[in-house]
C-alpha cells in the first residue's frame, strides 16, 4: 500500500514537471501567447454569440415534438458540452489524432517507448495547450449564464447530475481521442473519420437532442450512447421528462457511460502499441 | 527587391498563369480518400447544422425575408463553399515565408501576387467541383432548396461568387502577409478566421443579426465573402440592387487587391531569408 502511493505520487509529479516545462515554454513570447488564448476563446465565442444573437428573432428553438427551449436552456446544454470538451482536450490534447500521429511519423513516439516513464503519461504530458484555459473561462460562463436563466429546484441529486455530465463527457470524448490515436499507428486516413465523432459528437449534444429527426437521435442514444451525457441530465434539472418513456435514473448514467468507453479506448490503445512498428525515423 | 516584377518585361504572361491554376486544379483530386472522408464530415454537420436553423424557424412560415426553405439552402451553400472558399483558414503563404522558399518564388519570372491568385484560383475551383457540388447534390436529395431566379438569376449568382472568392482570398492573403512581420502568424490567422466565420455569414445569415450588428458588418468587406452570394442565390436581394451589391463587392475586391500589392511590397522589403 505504501510503495503504491509513493508510486502515484511520484507519477503525479512527473506529470506536473511536464505541463510545468510545457507551460513555460508557451509563455516565452508573452503577446503571441496572449493573442493565441484570444483567439482560442474567440471561435467559441464566435459560435456561440451567433446562435446566441438570432434567437431572439426567433423567439425560441422548438424540438420536433413542439417542445420549445430558450436561450438559457440552450446556453446550459450548450456550455456544459463546450466546458467538457475543453477540458477534456486540456487533457487528452496528447491523443489528438493530429499530435500523436506527428510524434509518429516524426519518430518521437518510438523515443517515448524507450524512456524509463510510463507510456500513457508521457502521451498525456506531451501537448498541454495552455492558450485553451481561455476557453474553459468561456464555457464556465455560458454555463453560468445558463444556470441563471433557469429555474431549477437545487438538490443534491441534480448537482451530482450536473458533474456527473461533466466527468461522463471528459471521458467519454477522451476516449474517443484514445481510438483517434491510436489508428494512426496504422493509418493517417482515420483523422477526419474521428473528426465526425469527436467535434460532430460535440456540436450535436450542444443542441437540445429534440431537434434532430427522429433517426438521428436514436442513433445517439440507443448506439452511440451520447443522449445520456448531457441532455438526459439537463432534461432532468429543468424538470423534463425523459423521451421514449425511460426513468430519471437514466439521467444518472452519464458517469458509467463515459468511463466505460474509455476503458475500452484504453484497452484498444493497449493493443496498438503491442502492435506498433514504427515508422523507421 | 529581387524578382520579376522589376523586370523590363512587365506584361503579366497569362499563359503561365493559366497553366498554374490548372495544375492547382489537378491537386486537389490527387487525394480522393481525404475528399470523401471531408465529404461525410461536411454533410453529417450540414445536417446538425440544418436541425438547428429548422428548431429555429419552428412554425414561423418566414423570418427577415427568409423561408424554412430558404434557410435550408442557405446550409447547403456554406457547406458548398467551406473548401473552396476555405472559410477555416489557409496559411500556405505563411509556411513559404517562414520556411523561406518565398526566396526561390521570388527568383521566378512571375508577379508574385497574380501567381498566389491562380493558384488559389485553381485550388478553390477544384474543391468546388470535387467536394462542393456533391454536398449540394446530397441536400439537394435531402431537402427541398430553393435555386436562383431566371437567368439573370443565375447570372449574378455566378458572377458574384466568384467575386466572393476574390474578396476572400485577397482577405487570406493579407492576414498571411502578416508573416513577413512576425513568427507567430498562425495567432493572427486564428483570430481572423474567427473573425470571419461571424462576419461573413458562415455560422448564421447577416440578415437575422440584430440591426446594430449588420449595421457595423455593413463597413467591412466580410459580407462580401459569402453573405451577399447566398443573397443574390435566394433571391433575397433581386432587380438593380442584386447589381449594386456585386458593384459593392466587385469594388471591395479591388480595394482587397491594391491593399494586398502594397503590404506584399512593403513586408519584402524587410524579408530575410537565412541560408541554408
Amino acid at each position: 500500500m505504501a510503495s503504491y502511493w509513493t508510486e502515484t505520487r511520484s507519477l503525479a509529479g512527473l506529470y506536473l514537471r511536464l505541463l510545468g516545462a510545457q507551460a513555460r515554454s508557451q509563455g516565452a513570447y508573452r503577446v503571441s501567447f496572449a493573442l493565441d488564448a484570444l483567439s482560442a476563446m474567440l471561435i467559441t465565442a464566435a459560435e456561440f454569440a451567433a446562435f446566441a444573437l438570432v434567437l431572439p428573432r426567433f423567439g425560441a428553438m422548438t424540438g420536433q415534438h413542439g417542445v420549445a427551449w430558450t436561450l438559457g436552456e440552450v446556453s446550459l446544454l450548450y456550455g456544459l458540452a463546450e466546458l467538457a470538451f475543453v477540458l477534456m482536450d486540456l487533457l487528452f490534447g496528447g491523443f489528438d489524432a493530429p499530435n500523436l500521429s506527428g510524434h509518429v511519423r516524426s519518430g518521437s513516439f518510438s523515443t517515448f517507448l524507450l524512456r524509463p516513464a510510463p507510456l500513457v503519461l508521457q502521451v498525456f504530458g506531451s501537448d498541454f495547450a495552455l492558450r485553451r484555459l481561455t476557453r474553459v473561462l468561456l464555457a464556465a460562463g455560458i454555463v453560468a449564464y445558463g444556470l441563471s436563466q433557469v429555474e431549477v429546484d437545487w438538490t443534491a441529486g441534480h448537482a451530482l447530475m450536473l458533474l456527473g455530465s461533466v466527468v461522463g463527457m471528459i471521458a467519454f470524448f477522451g476516449g474517443l481521442f484514445v481510438i483517434g490515436g491510436t489508428l494512426t499507428f496504422w493509418t493517417v486516413d482515420s483523422v477526419e473519420a474521428m473528426n465526425v465523432l469527436t467535434y460532430g459528437g460535440r456540436t450535436l449534444i450542444s443542441y437540445p437532442m429534440d431537434i434532430y429527426g427522429t433517426f438521428l437521435r436514436k442513433t445517439f442514444t440507443y448506439l452511440i450512447p451520447a443522449a445520456f451525457l448531457s441532455y438526459f441530465p439537463v432534461l432532468s434539472v429543468l424538470g423534463r421528462p425523459l423521451p421514449d418513456g425511460l426513468p430519471v435514473a437514466a439521467a444518472f448514467l452519464a458517469p458509467l457511460v463515459g468511463p466505460a468507453l474509455l476503458a475500452a479506448a484504453f484497452a484498444f490503445w493497449r493493443f496498438g502499441v503491442r502492435h506498433y512498428q514504427g515508422t523507421g525515423t | 527587391m529581387i524578382g520579376a516584377t522589376t523586370g523590363r518585361d512587365r506584361r503579366p504572361n497569362f499563359r503561365l498563369y493559366l497553366a498554374v491554376a490548372r495544375l492547382s486544379f489537378r491537386r486537389g483530386f490527387a487525394y480522393p480518400q481525404a475528399a470523401l472522408w471531408g465529404l461525410i464530415t461536411n454533410a453529417f454537420f450540414g445536417v446538425l447544422r440544418a436541425a438547428v436553423l429548422m428548431a429555429l424557424f419552428g412554425a414561423q412560415p418566414q423570418v427577415a425575408g427568409f423561408t424554412v426553405q430558404d434557410a435550408l439552402t442557405y446550409t447547403a451553400m456554406t457547406q458548398l463553399l467551406i473548401a473552396a472558399f476555405s472559410l477555416f483558414g489557409w496559411s500556405e503563404l505563411m509556411r513559404t515565408i517562414h520556411r523561406g522558399e518565398v526566396g526561390t518564388e521570388l527568383l521566378r519570372p512571375h508577379h508574385f501576387l497574380l501567381f498566389w491568385t491562380a493558384q488559389d484560383a485553381g485550388r478553390a475551383a477544384g474543391q468546388f467541383v470535387l467536394r462542393g457540388l456533391p454536398i449540394l447534390l446530397i441536400f439537394a436529395l435531402l431537402w427541398p432548396l430553393s435555386w436562383p431566379q431566371g437567368t439573370e438569376g443565375w447570372t449574378v449568382t455566378a458572377l458574384s461568387l466568384l467575386l466572393a472568392w476574390a474578396c476572400g482570398f485577397a482577405f487570406r492573403f493579407l492576414v498571411n502577409c502578416a508573416a513577413f512581420w512576425t513568427p507567430d502568424a498562425a495567432g493572427v490567422g486564428r483570430f481572423a478566421w474567427a473573425v470571419l466565420g461571424l462576419s461573413c455569414g458562415f455560422l448564421m445569415p447577416l440578415a437575422f443579426f440584430p440591426d446594430w450588428l449588420r449595421g457595423v458588418l455593413a463597413w467591412t468587406p466580410f459580407p462580401c465573402m459569402l453573405n451577399t452570394s447566398v443573397e443574390l442565390w435566394l433571391g433575397v436581394r433581386s432587380g438593380p440592387d442584386a447589381w449594386t451589391a456585386l458593384g459593392t463587392q466587385l469594388a471591395w475586391a479591388g480595394a482587397l487587391f491594391v491593399a494586398g500589392e502594397f503590404t506584399l511590397r512593403r513586408g519584402l522589403r524587410r524579408l530575410e531569408v537565412a541560408g541554408g
